[in-house]
């Protein structure tokens, strides 16, 4: 394979934008104004002599002046008692849940500041995604509501308690209806104490109600095989994934525990045993895994139908009834090799869709059971818990509401005045009820139309379980006291319902004493404190039974293929793909801004959402990156910057839901349009896709987009290779055999790394990550690592220490597209495939960036680290200059302090989630990766108290811990035995821009395409 | 269990000391019952009983003044037990008020030596209400001074320097005087008058003759302009070094006599240094451990009691009244640089005192050390590691090869002069 391909991070690199090309040339995306300085009067004006020693006298008298102030009195406050379990200085875990995911949070002196995966958890053995690792900084959300409110003025709880009870007797007494509105609960206490609820209000009813909604397959799991469930998909037991339009590593159903199970087919000890699993995705919009997968068809949302029709008609040998053949020459071709895949790993294959239609999702049940996937791949038996909505149920609630028969509605962790795809619809209904209560902690949309808010705990606050799959049992503990006035909703149902328990957590402990505590072979006091260490329970899988599919597919088909022909756009109209991303999922946490500020992994736009068009549309159409248009649908409109998006099917435009929120608080407000309302109920379920005319509106915007930031200005960085070729050599394209030019060693002191104990490097798997951003947020928390907000992205001026770098590159009826070629001459930017590479400071041994401080800021240490003195720095920036990866940052500001950067992170409270062990940078300073060496000191003094050697996987570093592909290694490159010297020593090993001489730190894996013969 | 000695060393101490005064209030009082009472008091009583304050039991004084009824207390004291058994009312009450914690039987006591007993609290107690109460402990105020007086220095600088310009400007203007005289004629004239009285012109003699000596001038000259540029270099390089800072603590807290005297372990109170980074100043639960018994009665102790909330009398906390203790910081790092006690005392094994100085002589504690990189790095160069017994240290080849060498490991030699390894 030609090791000069061509990769590109966006277009303006690929066609060498004259704008691009200039912008790349400097360093800093504004250029700093010494011309004008030099240029204009300023230093040449005379400057009287009696006005200069004026000035002079003055300034130093001030400053002397200044510095004489007296040193502050450091005051030092002990506990008055102090607890037991805690020791200053010393951080505690406490096992807890997040969404389903066994966690650890970190606590220092008892406030938590950090959430690590729960190394034992099920799910994903440890690794979190970004929302959860970004979850910690919402507890220190000064928008949350301090006390609750009763008909919009502050109230206290025991006036709420009068007045919800009141109500509720009441319109028991009237026999009016109740409805609890929520997203899916997976807990079985909070089930219990809604059931307890019910009973003691006969009238009430419990509605699950998901923004993203899985009704669709929960559906027709019911219509195939009589259970109305979820089932557990097993990523890691399939040979062949094919997906249409499932974003099953970003954000489709249970995206980490996906993640973890998918790379177990794709990374090195896979690669080792000679096994690598297929994954061919359809889709229109790129997706996280459709940039992940070997091979990748963009078709559009009208033609998903036709597509699965056509691959159960070639898998199952027969012809439904009204086939017709793809419109799409490409996907055609795609769909008989994939049939012909699947067939021959059988029990070993998996067909999954993204869809939320009903006759889809049958379909898709129907190639299941042909391929023998029911037992092995999809487990029914032991099914997830972790969606349970039903469309079909809160759309007759709002009927319902209309009609007047409901007098209560409670919500609780749901927002639809938001969400619901007819805000008005749910706003008009609201009116007619008596009682509108919301649990929410925010003020949000739907809370504000309500007459009591009741705020809910926040998570880290309370008590409770989970049970995200069927007979996974998790603890949810509380790390802090409730910050404010808040009451956990499960408290306040228990408390209007009279229920003879008063406390939840007694509700939850009897719950689990009673029950679920014997599920874990665990009884009694013991017991609980056991579960409260390991954090869950798991009774044992039963059987996965197989399930054939066995009913008539005639009017199933006949339903999809009308549909999609409905869904067809004609004219100059589009097809609209909604989707989530992986940063701000439905919008819920939209008021978080790391969440924000991380650059989405496909298209590394930050803080806003967009309208995702193939670039030969736009060339089409005459659009320009930027350009604001009006996408029309279902009545609704909204004004949406247009993203050049490779990959994207033509005549389709994607837009990213979560976005647009107006109540969810002043980051979060604002931030991009509300794509909700494109949502259409169809069939009894909502469905994610419209037909939209669109307009232009003349504006164009700038998108805060990382894509070329830190650019290497076309040196290659990535290396990659077939799965083919690495069967028949290991090392291919691995750069091995290639030797570079030696350099003399005039700068930089031998440090003799390998006589000194530790030599800390790092192994990162290119075929393991699939660049889903949870390392970003990690780093985040774990390093202060400060936001800066859209404008100063757009100036490039992102603080991230751990970047993910996106390529694209072209394959071309098996060509690849090196420099050389013109690139003007492709037909299209459709088919792309796509590389992502973490890229974090290398720690080079021959560092460049050392040479270059005057003021020795930066040096080496006799571990292999690069360190960095931010109190000796003076801001040259000439490391970064001289940096080739480009992963130094400059603090252009006091971001921590500094009220230009309106994001709530600039208060004395959400200061508290700050790692203490980590100093926060001022304005001036250079910072970059430290390779977490806080964790690394921390590791080696524990080792030293304990009188034992550091052993391999003390010490992991913050993206390495949350990585729920385990694509980084961390280790002592001198300890032969560690997993890092053993993933070093891998033939697919490669140093990234090695022939500098620079001796990075930092070993990356080539990455394996499992292409086979054809490829389109 | 060193704990518990220590809480009894302190408490037999207390016990003596009320003893002591016991004995010289009771010379002039003397009865012969009371004398014997306070042997039997001190033996049997004071484990559990004071006179003015409520312990494990009663506060004795007002109890034997409100209770008169002598054959009951007798049988009280002689056995308790058979009292309560009996369901006897008082004894009861007594025994619930208690939380039900038995006194012990004291079956060997005949009533004679009871009523001595009795009668020896009655007449101490009595004696002790009468002395009027100790004048209060003046108040020390934690007055917030900052260690650098900088800015009055510099004042004083500023106005002993424009003193000493106006002298020179006088002694200018003085001379141009003079000149303008002479030129006009009229100097002599002048001159002649201090002429007449020999001795205040002898008196200054010396002096002018030394003004016009130009060499002595520039001796002068040279010794001032030397004394300010050394008296700036160090003051410059002592910016922000607080050597000897020594603020007034809320509480006078003595450390020569907790870490002195009694010789209580620093880790006793500080029990962070063994494993975090921090010391950590003592929550005041530790103070409680003895000060519970000892020295109540000192005001500086009562400042303990009122932070928590404790009632001495109920010897009940009350959370809503407790406010935190806002010690003065004394030893203050830069936030940037990262400095771990356990790694310094209990790895390296270094002795409190090689920092903090002789912390166990000090009244109050002050900055003994400078605090500063210099001398951060300095010891790092000349300390041995600590690797005796630390199975950490074995297998690293580095280290095998220094010794081979016949070198010695330092801090230094292990990388603990990087930059990155206190500055993250």
């Amino acid at each position: 394979m030609d090791s000069n391909k061509k990769y590109w991070k966006g277009l303006e690199e690929l066609n060498n934008d004259p704008e691009f090309v200039e912008k790349n040339k400097h360093e800093f995306a504004e250029p700093i104004p010494i011309e004008e300085i030099l240029s204009g009067g300023g230093l040449m004006a005379k400057t009287p002599r009696r006005d200069f020693l004026k000035a002079l006298g003055f300034g130093v008298g001030a400053v002397t002046l200044a510095a004489c102030q007296k040193v502050p009195v450091h005051k030092s406050i002990p506990y008055l008692i102090k607890p037991e379990e805690i020791t200053p200085g010393i951080a505690n875990y406490y096992t807890s849940t997040y969404d389903g995911h066994a966690i650890l949070v970190k606590t220092r002196e008892g406030r938590p500041i950090k959430v690590e995966g729960n190394p034992n958890d099920l799910l994903s053995k440890g690794g979190l995604s970004a929302q959860a690792q970004a979850s910690v900084l919402d507890l220190y959300d000064v928008n949350r509501l301090k006390n609750p409110i009763l008909n919009g003025g502050d109230a206290s709880w025991n006036e709420i308690d009068a007045f919800v009870k009141k109500e509720l007797d009441a319109i028991k007494g009237g026999g009016k209806l109740i409805r609890i509105v929520s997203s899916t609960i997976h807990s079985p206490s909070a089930l219990a104490v809604i059931a307890d609820f019910i009973a003691q209000y006969p009238t009430a009813k419990h509605i699950d109600y998901d923004a993203i909604s899985y009704t669709g397959i929960i559906q027709a799991n019911q219509n195939s095989f009589g259970k109305a469930v979820l089932p557990h998909y097993r990523f890691d037991k399939a040979d062949i994934i094919v997906s249409f339009g499932a974003d099953f590593l970003g954000t489709w159903i249970s995206p980490v525990e996906f993640t973890n199970q998918y790379v177990q087919n794709r990374n090195n000890k896979s690669l080792q045993s000679k096994k690598m699993s297929r994954h061919i995705q359809f889709e229109s919009g790129m997706s996280l895994a459709g940039s992940n997968a070997d091979v990748r068809i963009p078709i559009k949302p009208s033609e998903e139908g036709v597509a699965l029709v056509t691959l159960y008609n070639q898998i199952a040998g027969t012809t439904l009834p009204g086939s017709k053949k793809l419109n799409n020459v490409t996907a055609d071709k795609a769909l008989t090799i994939a049939a012909k895949e699947l067939l021959a790993a059988k029990g070993k294959a998996l067909v999954i869709s993204g869809s939320n239609d009903v006759a889809i999702q049958v379909l898709v049940n129907a190639i299941n059971s042909l391929l023998g996937s029911y037992g092995s791949t999809i487990d029914l038996d032991n099914h997830s818990n972790q969606f349970a909505g039903n469309d079909h149920d809160f759309v007759e609630l709002i009927s319902e509401m209309d009609k007047g028969e409901v007098d209560a509605v409670l919500f609780l962790n749901a927002n639809p005045v938001y969400d619901y795809h007819s805000s008005s619809a749910v706003k008009d209904a609201l009116k007619k009820v008596r009682l509108r209560l919301s649990f929410s902690d925010h003020n949000d949309e739907t809370a504000s139309l309500c007459n009591v808010i009741a705020p809910n705990h926040y998570y880290l606050e309370s008590w409770g379980d989970d049970q995200v799959l069927e007979g996974y049992y998790t603890v949810v503990q509380p790390t802090i006291n409730p910050v404010y006035d808040t009451r956990q909703a499960e408290q306040s149902l228990l408390v209007w319902s009279d229920n003879a328990v008063k406390e939840y957590y007694t509700y939850v402990r009897n719950n689990w004493d009673k029950s679920l505590l014997a599920k874990g072979g665990l009884s009694g006091q013991k017991g609980w404190e056991t579960l409260l260490q390991t954090g869950f329970v798991k009774v044992a899988d039963k059987a996965a039974g197989t399930y054939t599919f066995s009913r008539d597919l005639n009017g199933v088909a006949q339903t999809i293929l009308n549909q999609s022909s409905q869904m067809e756009a004609s004219g100059d109209k589009l097809e609209v793909q909604l989707y989530q991303t992986v940063a701000i999922r439905d919008g819920k946490r939209a008021n978080n801004p790391w969440l924000q500020e991380m650059p989405d992994p496909v298209s590394k736009v930050t803080w806003d959402n967009f309208a995702a068009m193939s670039p030969t549309d736009m060339k089409k159409l005459g659009h320009v990156q930027g350009d604001v248009i009006t996408i029309e649908a279902n009545g609704y409109s909204i004004a949406l910057p247009i993203l050049s998006q490779p990959g994207q099917a033509q005549g389709t435009t994607s837009i990213a839901l979560g976005y647009g929120r107006t109540q969810s608080g002043p980051v979060g407000d604002g931030v991009g349009k509300n794509a909700f309302p494109f949502h259409s109920f169809r069939n009894g379920t909502f469905q994610t896709t419209a037909v939209a005319t669109f307009s232009k509106t003349g504006d164009n915007i700038i998108l805060a987009q990382t894509q070329t930031h830190h650019s290497f200005e076309g040196r290659n960085v990535i290396r990659e290779t077939t799965f083919k070729e690495y069967l028949k050599d290991p090392s291919s394209n691995s750069g091995g055999s290639i030797k570079h030019k030696k350099y003399d060693d005039l700068f930089w002191q031998d440090y003799e790394l390998e006589k000194k104990p530790y030599n800390w490097v790092m192994a990162i798997d290119l075929n393991a990550c699939t660049g889903c951003g949870a390392c970003v947020v990690a780093c985040s928390a774990e390093n202060n690592i400060p936001v800066v907000g859209r404008d100063e992205v757009r100036r490039r001026r992102e603080m991230h220490w751990i970047r993910i770098d996106r390529y694209y590159s072209f394959n071309d009826e098996g060509k690849e597209v090196t420099e050389e070629q013109e690139i003007s001459t492709l037909k299209d930017l459709e088919h792309v495939s796509v590389v992502y590479q973490p890229m974090l400071c290398q720690h080079c041994d021959h560092a460049p960036c050392e040479t270059v401080c005057p003021v020795l800021a930066t040096v080496h240490s006799s571990e292999g680290l690069n360190h960095m003195a931010y109190n000796r720095c003076i801001g040259t920036r000439y490391c970064a200059n001289n940096c080739p990866y480009k992963v130094r940052r400059f603090n252009w500001f006091n971001y921590w302090n500094d009220s230009r950067f309106d994001n709530y992170l600039i208060n004395e409270h959400t200061h508290l989630v700050l790692n203490p062990d980590v100093t926060t940078r001022f304005r001036g300073v250079m910072e970059k990766c430290s390779m977490c060496i806080q964790r690394i000191q921390a590791g080696k003094l524990k080792a030293k108290m304990e009188k034992r050697p550091v052993k391999d996987g003390d010490i992991k570093v913050a993206c390495q811990q949350t990585c729920p592909a385990n694509a980084i290694v961390f280790g002592n490159k001198n300890d032969p035995n560690s997993e890092v010297s053993k993933a070093l020593n891998s033939e697919r090993t490669y140093y990234v821009l090695e022939e500098l001489g620079v001796q990075p730190g930092i070993g990356y894996q080539v990455k394996v395409r499992n292409i086979s013969e054809f490829e389109a | 269990m060193r704990s518990i000695s220590l809480i009894l060393k302190q408490f037999s101490r207390s016990v003596v000391l009320v003893a002591g005064f016991a004995i010289c209030g009771f010379s002039a009082y003397a009865q012969g019952d009371a004398v014997k009472g306070e042997a039997l008091f001190k033996s049997k009583c004071t484990t559990c009983h004071k006179l003015d304050q409520r312990l494990i039991g009663p506060a004795l004084g007002p109890q034997l003044e409100s209770e008169t009824d002598d054959k009951w207390l007798t049988k009280w004291i002689q056995n308790n037990q058979a009292l309560i058994s009996a369901k006897d009312q008082k004894a009861l009450k007594i025994y619930n008020e208690y939380n039900q914690s038995a006194m012990t039987v004291f079956g060997d006591l005949s009533d004679g030596d009871v009523s001595n007993i009795i009668s020896y609290v009655r007449t101490e107690y009595k004696k002790e209400k009468t002395a009027a109460p100790a004048a209060g402990a003046a108040q020390a105020k934690a007055a917030e001074s900052g260690p650098s007086d900088l800015v009055i220095f510099g004042l004083i600088g500023v106005i002993v320097l424009a003193f000493i310009v106006i002298l020179v400007l006088n002694k200018v203007i003085a001379t141009l005087e003079r000149l303008l005289l002479k030129r006009q004629g009229l100097e002599p004239l002048l001159e002649e008058e201090p002429k007449e009285e020999g001795a205040p012109v002898d008196r200054f003699a010396l002096v002018k003759k030394l003004a016009k000596n130009k060499k002595f001038i520039f001796f002068v000259v040279l010794c001032g302009i030397l004394a300010s540029v050394s008296w700036t270099w160090m003051t410059l390089w002592n910016t922000n070094v607080h050597t000897g800072y020594q603020p007034v603590q809320p509480i006078k807290f003595p450390h020569d006599l907790h870490a002195g005297t009694m010789q209580i372990n620093c880790q006793y109170c500080h029990s962070g240094a063994y494993k975090s980074k921090n010391a950590s100043i003592p929550s005041l639960n530790i103070c409680m451990n003895c000060h519970k018994v000892v020295k109540t009665e000192s005001p500086e102790i009562h400042k303990i009691y009122d932070a928590l909330g404790y009632d001495p009398a109920t010897q009940k906390y009350d959370s809503t009244k407790s406010r935190p203790m806002q010690w003065i910081r004394i030893h203050n790092l830069p936030d940037f640089a990262y400095f771990n006690h356990s790694q310094h005392v209990k790895v390296a094994g270094l002795k409190c005192q090689q920092c903090h100085g002789p912390v166990e002589t000090m009244k109050e504690v002050y900055q003994y050390s400078p605090l500063t990189m210099k001398w951060c790095i300095q010891c790092h160069k000349r300390t041995e590691v600590n690797m005796k017994g630390n199975a950490y240290y074995e297998k690293m080849e580095q280290v095998h090869d220094i010794l081979r060498k016949g070198g010695k490991v330092t801090e230094a030699m292990m990388g603990g002069i990087e930059c990155g390894k206190c500055h993250y």
